[in-house]
């Protein structure tokens, strides 16, 4: 059976979870959500830099993005656990809020980015593992994913701002 | 205290056309949060992966000096950009700022912080890696750690407490 979003948006809000947020728990969830930053983000950016050539460049790719991917992934799972209970906290305000539904939208970009280097030039790996300056293709992703997240953290800063 | 004798100063930069011009807008504040957390995001992520290496527990294969070589131009660069960010916010609402108790504490664990920084952290980080025992490589990247989050958290306090 189908809800209205309004009332599905009302009823997350409702929920014990969400009246614990918006009641007591929110600078605590909101803080590690800006500090989740230093995990989630904070990682990324170094193998985004090694595809670019900026850093790291003496490392082969795959050492890098095999030393970071546990915490990466941590840091984005953090993000996105906090991140559902901020919004689960406010969720008519954030629903309607236009700098939030562009965050949404930019994290659904670079998870298109990231799934196309994926399919693409990061299948022949192998052949530019180790130089220093990566092909074309993959500066081009690396630098994507460096202004999509740079773009998610301002539209997340403003989102705080304008509800 | 010194914070007595800085009170004066405080009250003539929060008094400038520059503070009053900086504070009334708050579309201005907020862009520069947004570049305070992208420094953040620099210098902590940096930070942090320096720190785990210390700490033995991550990017093993890399060799540490090398390691922190490459990513010192990065935290630098993340810490500037928080500094002179950091500097304006506060500018924008310099005695309101001043008298509050995590700002202090924000400050004094920076100052901490930025010792720290510059004097065990970096002479850890930059000694071949045979001369460092490694429990003070540990304690260097637990202190790091704790140091930097520490005045992250001292930060988002400010805002709520």
């Amino acid at each position: 059976m189908w809800m209205p979003v309004s009332e599905l948006l009302q009823a997350l809000e409702r929920t014990r979870v969400g009246e614990l947020v918006r009641e007591s728990a929110f600078p605590y969830v909101e803080g590690t959500h800006v500090l989740g930053l230093a995990l989630s983000v904070g990682t990324v950016v170094w193998f985004d830099l090694r595809l670019l050539g900026a850093a790291l460049r003496t490392r082969p790719v795959s050492e890098v993005f095999e030393n970071l991917k546990g915490w990466m992934f941590a840091g984005f799972g953090l993000m996105f656990l906090t991140g559902v209970l901020l919004f689960t906290s406010h969720a008519t305000k954030a629903y309607a809020n236009p700098y939030f539904r562009t965050k949404i939208a930019l994290l659904l970009l670079a998870g298109v980015n990231s799934g196309v280097f994926h399919l693409t030039i990061d299948r022949r790996r192998a052949e530019w593992n180790d130089a220093p300056t990566p092909p074309l293709a993959a500066r081009a992703a690396g630098l994507t994913s460096l202004l999509l997240w740079f773009s998610i953290i301002a539209v997340g800063r403003l989102v705080a701002y304008s509800m | 205290m010194m914070w007595d004798t800085l009170q004066p100063w405080v009250k003539v930069l929060g008094g400038s056309a520059f503070a009053q011009w900086l504070g009334q807008s708050t579309d201005r504040i907020a862009w520069l949060f947004v570049f305070h957390l992208v420094g953040l995001t620099l210098l902590l992520g940096g930070t942090l992966v320096v720190s785990l290496r210390l700490l033995g527990v991550g990017l093993r294969s890399q060799p540490l000096r090398q390691l922190a070589r490459d990513m010192a131009p990065w935290r630098t660069a993340g810490l500037l950009l928080m500094l002179v960010t950091g500097a304006l916010i506060f500018t924008g609402g310099a005695v309101s700022y001043f008298e509050g108790q995590w700002f202090r504490r924000k400050m004094q664990l920076l100052l901490v912080a930025l010792i720290f920084n510059s004097t065990l952290f970096r002479s850890v980080t930059k000694a071949d890696e045979g001369r460092v025992s490694p429990w003070l490589a540990r304690v260097t990247g637990g202190l790091a750690l704790l140091l930097w989050f520490g005045v992250g958290v001292a930060g988002r306090a400010i805002a709520f407490f």
